[in-house]
């Protein structure tokens, strides 16, 4: 019993993480308060809502709430939630988003529709009101823009529907009160009960400020109506703002309708690559072929694809030869020749033959799937930028509501005519016309573009910090093996040291033999270099015995009795082996931007003990990228330092930077120099970005500021790097620093304005320009500020999907 | 100022102490 208490005592806290689908969020201050109530509730680890993506990650402890009682929180602030099915793909979530979008979309097509109509019958129905009280007291419309149309369509009005005028003005402002009451009622409702149940929870948001504005204007339209001789009494006229309260809603419906398309418009790059996927594949199946769909192909099966199909699943070439268009998923313009032995991306287009292939990974491990994956989760993160704007619209609603009743305090004071009137029309136009949600919506808005663009143009961002940080980077540092040059190293040379057994073509061939025999068991793409040569040269290799590598230097080990090192300068030093004889030879290849790879063995061919010595040595050189040279220009232009790495000697790497325009290079590292030289980087203040294969470069990707990766299509699964350059080009490395470097300037602006819309609208709207130019601002001129604002944010966000990155 | 414009000021002074203490001091203290 003891034990198992015990056992139970130090279990650690049971952990799950669920996502939970949240409808009705419109802005910031509506994500801070789901998060809120997630966090707060017993059990739950970590919560974090995104508001692009309706979603609430939530990791909590399964022994002490359940995903029904997170969802039931969720409800209780107002919001709409749902358990997601737990198999669902990236697919099938996204088409759920899609699906939901397109029912709010049109939803608030119709209550914008109606509202927006409903509000002209009210205007038109309020004008003979306006003029029945028009000798009581002062004209309390200060509002030119207001006032302008008022006297215009009072005019018009009077010539259309004369007997209007004659409607007793009681019946007028009762029809009034019905239609209002109708769309607050209907289309309007969420305002209140969101406002209410933020409020329950000691939180306030955009819904907050709309339900005090309109319904402070409601109430007072409705003692005006009820008891007009109260008003009357006291020489101020009866006016009533119910044509205002349903224009102001009809106007934020039609500022939240336009807002909605345009952020449909945000994860247009995603829907894009999910619409990639086929629905069915040729399958052929004990010899016979048939059609099936996509979701019932399994791994092993033969499938045909013909000219201008697209591939259904990813695989791998049986027989046939073709021409691929990997374009939608690498950015690479150019069709890519396809062979038996070469994968194949499920989603990309067959241009010229046909082949078949065997299917290989299917469902989510699908590359397609996996790109959708990690877009949608980047695109659900925050950016660093976005703590500034959660900060400021956490605070926002109720300073906000502060100024309002300020606001009416120091008109119902100061006003000479009207106080009463004067103080309630500047309160309501401060409450409406702020607008938290504009700020809310700069950061996200702008990330989910950011990373749909930089998708199109092959580079997949992994989140809005990899984003910004990209944005700050100073100094660019570029592996030299598959970043600047092809990663494909061929043999060259193969030169004899004469005092070494072998001699003669004879000897060469024997040299490249044992060598490519000891590397067959190694995996650098020298070795590979070398194991290739020989293989197409029809050598028949050993199986190596003892095989030892040595990370960075080379291998060694036994051919039949035969011991053999094959390494570099380093690994020759280490085992005492001199190179001395071959210097000059070695000297002249590295100055031709050649890798020398010395080959050592023991000194008799019968295996007699004597120590290793040099026997050769075998060039391999690896060209430099076509694109390396414009890329590198490109950085410096960004204003970068960029700097090569490599574990090639410094001759070998003085040669290869030349060519591509690099000046400075640190040649001779090892994998685990890479990761040192760049925290020596990043000790003397710089922000650094590695460029590198994710595998080889791991750790040095994980150090860099920003990791980007490296690959070409199949590729790009690497699980390394905030950034994967899918299309292998290093030109890309310039594009997403640039394409970052955009992002924040056009988050800072929408920031910026945002900040400056509130600043300035505020205050306008309390009447600060009333002493100097007698200008008040309407409530309903305020409604189509505030609607105004948030749709430039997102629209200047858009912007970011045509700007120059090339 | 009249006794009406004194009410609406103390009221209003009130009014932004009590939002202020509701979405700030009372909504952090349920929220520890």
């Amino acid at each position: 019993m003891t034990v198992g208490a015990d056992a139970l005592a130090t279990r650690p806290a049971a952990r799950e993480t669920i996502r939970i689908p949240v409808t009705g969020m419109t802005c910031a201050a509506c994500q801070a308060r789901v998060q809120r109530t997630l966090q707060r509730e017993p059990g739950v680890q970590d919560a974090s809502v995104n508001l692009m993506m309706h979603t609430a990650a939530v990791t909590y402890d399964p022994r002490s709430v359940s995903p029904d009682r997170l969802v039931e929180a969720i409800r209780e602030t107002g919001y709409g939630a749902s358990l997601a099915p737990p198999e669902r793909s990236a697919f099938a979530e996204q088409e759920a988003r899609d699906r939901a979008q397109a029912e709010e979309l049109r939803e608030l097509r119709v209550k914008a529709g109606a509202s927006l109509a409903l509000g002209v019958v009210a205007m038109v129905l309020s004008m003979p009101l306006m003029m029945a009280y028009a000798h009581v007291g002062m004209g309390t419309r200060t509002d030119p823009l207001l006032h302008r149309l008022t006297e215009w369509m009072d005019g018009a009005l009077g010539g259309v529907l004369p007997w209007l005028y004659t409607v007793e003005p009681g019946l007028l402002a009762a029809g009034l009160m019905v239609i209002t009451a109708f769309v607050m009622g209907w289309a309007g409702r969420h305002f209140y009960t969101r406002a209410w149940s933020a409020f329950r929870h000691h939180s306030a948001d955009m819904n907050t400020l709309i339900a005090i504005g309109t319904g402070a204007a409601f109430i007072y339209s409705v003692v005006a109506t009820v008891a007009p001789g109260f008003f009357l009494a006291r020489g101020i006229a009866p006016d009533v703002y119910y044509e205002a309260v349903v224009i102001i809603i009809a106007l934020i419906l039609t500022g939240n309708l336009l807002e909605a398309r345009a952020k449909t418009r945000t994860s247009s790059a995603l829907r894009a690559l999910v619409d990639l996927r086929p629905s069915t594949a040729r399958v052929a199946r004990d010899g016979v072929e048939a059609d099936v769909p996509v979701e019932s192909v399994i791994r092993g099966d033969a499938i045909l694809v013909r000219p201008g199909e697209r591939i259904p699943v990813d695989g791998e070439i049986i027989s046939g030869e073709s021409a691929v268009d990997e374009s939608m998923l690498t950015g690479e313009s150019m069709p890519v020749d396809k062979r038996p032995g070469d994968a194949v991306i499920g989603g990309t287009i067959n241009r010229s033959g046909a082949f078949r292939y065997r299917a290989t990974t299917l469902g989510a491990d699908s590359v397609l799937a996996r790109i959708v994956k990690l877009m949608r989760d980047a695109q659900g993160s925050r950016a660093p930028i976005q703590r500034l704007a959660d900060r400021i619209s956490g605070i926002f609603v109720p300073v906000v509501i502060s100024i309002a009743i300020a606001t009416f305090a120091i008109w119902f004071v100061a006003a000479d005519t009207a106080p009463a009137v004067r103080a309630m029309t500047a309160s309501v136009a401060v409450l409406i016309i702020a607008c938290p949600c504009a700020m809310g919506l700069a950061v996200p808005t702008a990330v989910m573009v950011a990373t749909g663009r930089g998708a199109a143009l092959g580079i997949l961002i992994k989140g809005g910090e990899a984003l910004q940080r990209a944005g700050d980077i100073d100094t660019v540092v570029l592996d030299k093996t598959g970043t600047v040059t092809e990663g494909r190293p061929a043999v060259t040379d193969v030169v004899l040291a004469s005092t070494g057994v072998l001699s003669g073509s004879d000897g060469e061939i024997e040299l490249l033999r044992l060598a490519a025999s000891i590397e067959t068991s190694s995996e650098h793409p020298l070795a590979e270099a070398i194991v290739r040569r020989a293989t197409e040269d029809g050598l028949v290799l050993g199986i190596p015995d003892a095989f030892v590598s040595s990370t960075g230097r080379g291998a060694a080990g036994r051919v039949g009795r035969l011991l053999v090192v094959v390494g570099n300068q380093r690994m020759m030093a280490e085992r005492e082996i001199d190179v001395g004889p071959l210097a000059g030879a070695a000297a002249r290849l590295a100055a031709e931007g050649k890798t020398p790879v010395y080959v050592a063995m023991d000194g008799g061919r019968d295996g007699s003990a004597k120590g290793p010595a040099l026997s050769g040595l075998i060039a391999v050189a690896d060209p430099v990228k076509a694109t390396a040279r414009e890329a590198i220009d490109r950085l410096r232009r960004l204003g970068l330092r960029v700097v090569m790495l490599t574990g090639d000697d410094e001759r070998t790497a003085a040669a290869v930077a030349r060519q591509a325009g690099i000046d400075t290079v640190v040649a001779g590292v090892l994998p685990e120099g890479k990761v040192e030289e760049i925290r020596r980087l990043q000790g003397e203040g710089r922000v650094v970005a590695m460029v590198g294969d994710g595998i080889n470069d791991a750790p040095a990707l994980a150090q860099a500021d920003v990791g980007m990766a490296i690959g070409t299509g199949a590729e790009i699964a690497a699980e390394a790097g905030d950034v994967v350059l899918m299309r292998g080009d290093p030109r890309s490395a310039a594009q997403a620093i640039r394409l970052s470097r955009q992002t924040m300037r056009t988050t800072k602006q929408s920031l910026f304005w945002a900040f400056v819309y509130n600043v300035v609208g505020i205050p306008i709207a309390a009447g600060a320009l009333y002493p100097h130019f007698g200008l008040l601002l309407s409530p309903v001129i305020a409604s189509a500020a505030m609607a105004l604002s948030s749709v430039s944010v997102v629209t200047n966000s858009l912007r970011l999907r045509r700007a120059a990155v090339s | 100022m009249s006794g009406v414009d004194w009410l609406v000021v103390v009221a209003g002074i009130a009014a932004i102490a009590w939002v202020n203490w509701y979405f700030f001091v009372a909504g952090n203290d349920r929220r520890r």
